[in-house]
């Protein structure tokens, strides 16, 4: 009865125990079965390392009695004579969706905003005419009031057999799964369970086993907080924080209920007690290999027991999963390639496709060499019959016997906490083992899986021929299973990150355009030493401990330029560029989403981009908090943020945060007009005034401590002059108003992104000292920009606004310095300070001018080399460097090409031999639907992502 | 404190009043004016099709120009002097949606896209407004002429040569019909995975997809082929009932009139060249996406491309950063008749207005400066049938002009003069207004 130490006192046990202690079973009915057994001449697995020939393996009630070579039979033991075949022991399966569809998670996908029902309220997220604000807006019942939220869930307390699915999983050797819940955010508790026959008590192991989380953005009602991957990751935050904040106010209330007002039932937040405490693990599954690195930062930063489910991407960033020892669950669903009616369909088939297909079964490989511990799971096997098919893939790509069963059986018991009850064959152990026959392998698919014994009961396979005709269909297999052996796709990250690192590098005779007080110089030259400025000018001398050590490039008829910075960009964010549900979303970051494997880091850096800010979209009047990012390539998300750079938010007026052009059931939300913005605003700034005046109290006088609430903490930072403010803005009457509610605060807006009417009113944003941000000819696309002009930029420059041009395009980024170019034919202002329009403006909009945008002793050594001056529209650029580090070369871009285009026509050759000569039994429909999945991160390579990404069904820039 | 801003914008109200006054005076002067013999000297000229003459003479008398040359003899003639200038022949967008899309996102401002697939008696030039605020500001960065392009299904209607100046939609249009557009039926199958589809049973198979575009690619065929049928049988006068669909295919079967062919797609572009020699069709294509794939196929069947997506990102994972830059210099290369634009995608009409540097990019990236030139001039002249009257500065031909302060293809030059068929045109636009009326706003108090 060791279970029940396992257990908070949940009564369940094993069946065989309890019928051992069963009166006599009524008349009419078959007696139990002897319950003690004798399995003799058996060649036993006892664990991954110890393996016993004609063994003998002594069972009673249930659990193994005795296991060895010299093991006498009991006399009263039913002797099983083995002849042989081999005994394992039965594996734990620890991932589990009863019934479901068991697909990938799914992270990137939009809904397209839907009408909602108004309502008012006073919960954490609600706000007029989102949805959400119904009177029950989570679950029927008490709850939680966002909908995806249901940690309090319990597979235990509604778990029913599943039959059809324990018998499945018990074909291919499973004796214990842990069932997990499905779908949402923060998911619930998973339960432990026996797949054996009986009724839930007797098959109920371990209750509230873990609890879940995923970065599901897809599940929840239609336009219901959160929808964006960040949006996932802030409510997951949030949630924590109130666990917390509600036990304490519970605690208060406790001590003096006379006295406190009461606090409201929290289920929700009381199940997460003990997740949040660390005594219960959290299984997280993130759906992206850069989500793995998000999700195991943030629950350090949470102090949580972690697990992870595998993506099947991890070859993308292996070194992500070698610098942290998280446990992962990895599923054995693997993509077959398609095949085509034409032969020119294969040039639609990505390289990343055919690398994610060729790399998906040497992940499990991979996760193993890099010291990762991995169970192994059937989750996202459509038909779970391919699982052994699959796993000797697998071991075809380098995952050991041994490894392979560990990760079946021990990992797995460690993981749920059981490997004092099973996980492998010894005496105490629970008798839950399998049989098979023929070679006697379990890693050979050929070889029957002949009966389960699950706690001392058998359970016979349905099976009885081998899944593969061996005559006629086994040489083609065959054939197939050796093209498969070998990889032939590379790993991304081969051939990205720097070109050259030399600890210094001088660069002379071109034309230097400094964008700082030394303006042009001729026939200059630039040292940079250990990724800085050390000197620049006519003639500089080389200090003569850098000599060996120096990099020389002779730039004679280029010119040289500051690494050109964008302040307006949404090219390297993963998952949704907005969180469009709610009017105010300051609590999302877009430093949780970075994308640094998109494909446009590249395409930039070729159009001597180095810096960029990261915005969320314009879709509401309070986005998310922003991210300014170097473009250095093949470095991971948070190795690209800028550290030094403010902290910033993205705010919007106008058309569409009033949801003008989202068509005609978007009309309840609030803010519908541009009054309404303003007056969004107010009540904004009003409520984080007061909730700084709270914890302003709580310093000087203690008491309760405030709820933490993240929405008014960043919102508190604009007005403490800590995060600033980027506001998409067009029309000079809503810039105007927002301008004077901000001088209200005492807030001084950042910058003023678009600011399409800025010209109107450019004195008055010079005298609130707010930059613009502009675009430098896009009009007309809607009504707010009809009065848009391509003179506003220099209009604006004319009357001392600093004035920047942007992007929001992962197209125009490609050639911010041809936008520049456009401010000196309309408007004619200098070369020099049209240039500075995409270097040292923006960097000064985004306060980031002590470290990049012009050329100085002392800022970082950003820079690029261009064909001829970077104003001139038949000029390429030729270099791009970023801290003193190459990371383009257009010299070396034809060789870089050549050979991704071979080893894509490698991988076509290879897919194509496959397909036609795979193996009987794989490449199933659900498999080769599986080749065409895409990466989050590579999911919108081709894509040009813009603010309004959310708007539906017309998109306008 | 209302009082101040009334008197701003009495002000302002005046000073934009007497603006517009003297520009429509301008405008109606050109117009009125009976045929004026104009000698044009001092500018560098590109003729396009000879060498540069620098400086060199351009006679012309009403809407013809009657000479070129270094020096010509023209005593009765006024003499406009652009020295400092260049002259250029108009420049012409292929295919645009300018004219008839005033704002994107209002919809009672688009007249685009058509329903239903076959529309081939749509006809684009009687939607262009001739008073789009678009239209001065094409004009002003050099465009006389444009290819209004209809949108929607597979047959979408026919086009005009359409001339940025008149009073009414029908004297813009200057030679109608001019082409006839297909958008090729989509050859790329949708291969989105079937976790990103809300209907999940809306999911296709590769095998599914390949089996409908056969299906649509039947379906266009058959159209041709029903055409050609019930013209032969008006012709033998089998048929007496009158079809207007069947009737506007009339000029482009006979290739009286090319049939542009939208097509990006590498296998696109293969199905509509084989297409259109089969049935011995005038094709020219434009997008043309994947034609650098294609180039000789193109060269060899003489097949002309109006190449869209010099700016673009490249599709594919494997193909260089700047392909889309280079294939305007590869498909001239290969002996291909290129013409460049700006396209008719969502905001193209906007857009239309960097129509030279969309043509100096492909400079950048390989193209001579005398061919890009000609991408925007007198190529899709040639491509259109109209190089009689349009595409260069020769004696003969339409007094459609363009006088820059710099390199047309330098992002840094000005438009200064322009002259369609002989009228001086206004370079004012919404822009330079709002531009004026604010530059001149006097300091905010």
């Amino acid at each position: 009865m060791k279970w029940l130490g396992l257990t908070s006192g949940i009564p369940f046990a094993l069946s065989v125990a309890l019928a051992a202690h069963a009166d006599l079973s009524p008349p009419g009915h078959r007696p139990p079965a002897p319950d003690a057994h004798a399995f003799i001449n058996a060649r036993v697995v006892v664990d991954p390392s110890t393996v016993l020939t004609n063994a003998t393996l002594v069972v009673r009630r249930g659990r193994i009695e005795a296991l060895g070579t010299t093991v006498a039979t009991p006399p009263d033991a039913r002797v099983w004579n083995m002849g042989g075949a081999s005994i394992y022991p039965a594996f734990i399966e620890p991932h589990w969706i009863q019934g479901g569809s068991g697909g990938p998670l799914n992270t990137s996908q939009f809904s397209p905003v839907q009408g909602s029902q108004p309502f008012t309220a006073n919960g954490h997220y609600s706000f007029y005419g989102v949805p959400g604000d119904e009177r029950d807006p989570g679950a029927p019942g008490v709850g939680h009031e966002l909908s995806t939220i249901t940690p309090e869930r319990r597979i235990a307390s509604q778990f029913t057999p599943d039959l059809k699915g324990n018998e499945e999983l018990r074909e291919l050797g499973f004796a214990v799964a842990c069932v997990v819940p499905e779908r949402g955010i923060i998911r619930g508790q998973s339960a432990l369970v026996s797949l054996g026959e009986g009724n839930p008590n007797e098959l109920l192991l371990k209750p509230d086993l873990f609890q879940h989380i995923g970065f599901d953005s897809e599940s929840g009602r239609e336009s219901s907080y959160p929808k964006s991957l960040m949006g996932v990751i802030a409510a997951w935050r949030q949630t924590f924080l109130d666990v917390r904040a509600h036990a304490e106010e519970q605690a208060a209330y406790q001590k003096s209920p006379t006295t406190r007002p009461r606090p409201t039932a929290e289920p929700a937040l009381e199940a997460l007690q003990p997740a949040e405490a660390g005594r219960q693990k959290v299984v997280i599954e993130p759906g992206s290999v850069l989500m793995m690195d998000r999700a195991i930062r943030l629950a350090q930063e949470m102090k949580l027991d972690i697990a992870l489910m595998a993506c099947g991407q991890e070859w993308r960033r292996p070194d992500i999963l070698s610098q942290w020892r998280v446990p992962l669950i990895v599923p054995l669903a693997f993509p077959s390639p398609p095949k085509f009616a034409q032969e020119d369909d294969w040039q639609q088939v990505s390289l990343d496709a055919l690398r994610g297909w060729d790399w998906a079964a040497e992940n499990p490989a991979l996760l193993r060499q890099k010291g990762v511990i991995i169970s192994l799971s059937t989750h996202g096997l459509v038909d779970k019959s391919e699982f052994r098919r699959n796993l000797r893939k697998a071991i075809d790509r380098g995952l050991s016997e041994s490894d392979a069963l560990q990760a079946l059986t021990l990992a797995p018991a460690r993981l749920c906490g059981v490997e004092d009850q099973m996980g492998s064959l010894a005496p105490g152990k629970v008798a839950s083992f399998m049989v098979i026959d023929g070679s006697g392998n379990y890693f050979d698919p050929d070889a029957r899986l002949r009966e389960v014994w699950i706690e001392g009961r058998k359970y016979a396979t349905k099976t009885d021929a081998p899944a593969v005709k061996p005559d006629k269909d086994k040489p083609k297999a065959d054939k197939g299973r050796e093209i498969e052996k070998k990889r032939v796709a590379r790993s991304p990250l081969e051939g990205r990150g720097p070109l050259a690192e030399p600890q210094a590098v001088l660069i002379t005779g071109a034309t230097v355009w400094t964008c700082g007080s030394a303006g042009n110089i001729e026939n200059g030259s630039v040292l940079i030493v250990d990724g800085k400025i050390h000197s620049l000018g006519r003639v500089i001398t080389v200090p003569p401990e850098l000599g060996g050590k120096l990099l020389r490039i002779s730039a004679e008829g280029m010119h040289l330029t500051p690494g050109l910075v964008d302040a307006h960009s949404h090219s390297m964010i993963l998952g949704s560029v907005n969180e469009s549900t709610l009017p105010s979303t300051a609590m999302v970051r877009i430093s949780d989403v970075i994308n640094s494997e998109a494909g446009t880091i590249y395409q930039q850096l070729a159009g001597g981009l180095t810096v960029a800010n990261q915005l969320h979209g314009s879709a509401n009047p309070i986005g998310g908090q922003n991210a300014i990012i170097k473009l250095r390539d093949g470095r991971l998300p948070d190795q690209l943020l800028l550290a030094e750079a403010p902290p910033g938010i993205k705010f919007a007026l106008g058309e569409n945060v009033k949801q003008s052009n989202w068509g005609d059931k978007n009309v309840t939300r609030y803010p519908q007009t541009r009054m309404g913005v303003r007056t969004f605003y107010l009540n904004r700034f009003t409520a984080a005034r007061q909730y700084l005046a709270s914890w302003k109290a709580f310093a000087s006088t203690g008491g309760l401590r405030p709820r933490r609430d993240l929405e008014l903490e960043a919102l508190g930072e604009i007005l403490e002059g800590k995060r600033w403010i980027h506001c998409h803005s067009y029309r000079q009457d809503e810039i105007l108003a927002f301008l004077r509610l901000m001088e209200d605060f005492g807030v001084k807006v950042g910058t003023l992104q678009h600011a399409l009417e800025g010209y109107k009113i450019a004195d008055e944003i010079a005298r609130h000292g707010a930059g613009a941000s502009c675009f430098s000819d896009w009009w007309a696309y809607k009504f707010e920009v009809y009065d848009a002009i391509p003179y506003a930029g220099s209009l604006m420059h004319q009357r001392g606004v600093v004035v920047s041009f942007n992007s929001d395009s992962s197209d125009l980024a490609r050639r911010m310095n041809l936008e520049a170019t456009k401010a000196i034919k309309y408007g004619g202002i200098s070369e020099a300070d049209a240039l500075k329009f995409v270097t040292l403006n923006p960097a000064r909009q985004l306060r980031i001018d002590a470290r990049v945008g012009s050329l100085e002793p002392g800022k970082d050594g950003d820079f690029v080399l261009w064909s001829k001056s970077p104003l001139d529209s038949t000029g390429r650029c030729l270099q791009t460097w970023i801290d003193g580090r190459k990371f383009f070369d257009r010299e070396l871009d034809a060789q870089r090409t050549s050979v991704l285009s071979r080893e894509r026509l490698a991988l076509v050759d290879k897919a194509k031999l496959v397909a036609n000569n795979g193996e009987p039994g794989t490449g199933s429909t659900a498999a080769r639907a599986a080749f065409f999945r895409r990466a989050l991160e590579t999911s919108r390579q081709t894509e040009i992502q813009q603010c309004q990404d959310c708007q539906l069904p017309h998109s306008a820039p | 404190m209302n009082f101040p801003s009334i008197h701003v914008a009495s002000g302002v109200g005046r000073l934009t009043f007497r603006h517009t006054l003297i520009a429509s005076t301008l405008l109606l002067t050109a117009t009125l004016l009976p045929a004026e013999r104009i000698l044009f000297t001092g500018a560098m000229v590109h003729t396009v099709v000879g060498p540069v003459l620098s400086p060199g003479q351009v006679l012309i008398d009403g809407n013809k120009i009657i000479d070129v040359g270094e020096r010509l003899d023209a005593k009765d003639a006024r003499v406009v002097d652009l020295t400092g200038l260049r002259l250029y022949p108009g420049l012409i967008a292929a295919t645009t949606t300018l004219g008839l899309t005033e704002i994107n996102a209002v919809r009672s401002t688009r007249d685009t896209t058509e329903v239903g697939k076959f529309n081939p008696d749509v006809q684009s030039w009687i939607a262009v407004n001739p008073d789009s605020e678009l239209i001065p500001v094409a004009r002003a960065n050099g465009i006389t002429h444009i290819v209004p392009v209809p949108q929607g299904g597979l047959v979408t209607g026919q086009s005009a040569l359409v001339a940025l100046e008149g009073w009414t939609s029908e004297s813009m249009a200057v030679r109608k019909p001019l082409a006839l557009h297909l958008d090729w039926p989509d050859m790329s199958l949708n291969l989105i995975p079937k976790e990103q589809i809300k209907d999940k049973t809306k999911w296709k198979s590769p095998e599914e997809l390949s089996k409908e575009r056969q299906m649509e690619l039947l379906q266009l065929e058959g159209f041709f082929h029903e055409a050609n049928a019930y013209l032969r049988a008006r012709e033998h006068g089998v048929r007496t009932e009158i079809n207007p669909t069947w009737e506007a295919m009339r000029s482009p079967v006979k290739s009286e009139i090319p049939i542009v062919v939208k097509a990006d797609d590498l296998r696109a572009i293969k199905a509509t060249v084989q297409w259109a020699k089969t049935n011995q069709f005038r094709l020219v294509i434009s997008g043309g996406r994947d034609a650098a794939m294609a180039a000789s196929l193109l060269a060899s069947n003489q097949v002309p491309v109006i190449f869209e997506h010099v700016f673009d990102r490249v599709l594919r994972d494997t193909e260089a950063y700047d392909h889309l830059f280079r294939t305007p210099a590869l498909l001239h290369q290969a002996g291909v008749t290129l013409a460049i634009s700006a396209g008719t995608g969502d905001s193209a009409e906007t857009d239309i207005r960097n129509l030279p540097h969309h043509a100096a990019h492909a400079v950048a990236f390989g193209l001579s400066p005398e061919e890009a030139l000609r991408t925007i001039t007198l190529n899709p002249a040639k491509i259109y049938g109209v190089a009689d009257r349009l595409g260069s500065i020769e004696k003969g031909k339409e007094a459609t002009l363009v006088a820059t302060d710099g390199d047309l293809l330098d992002l840094r030059s000005h438009v200064r003069h322009m002259w369609i068929a002989g009228h001086a045109i206004s370079l004012e636009t919404r822009h330079t207004r709002l531009y004026e009326k604010y530059r001149n706003r006097p300091p905010s108090p």
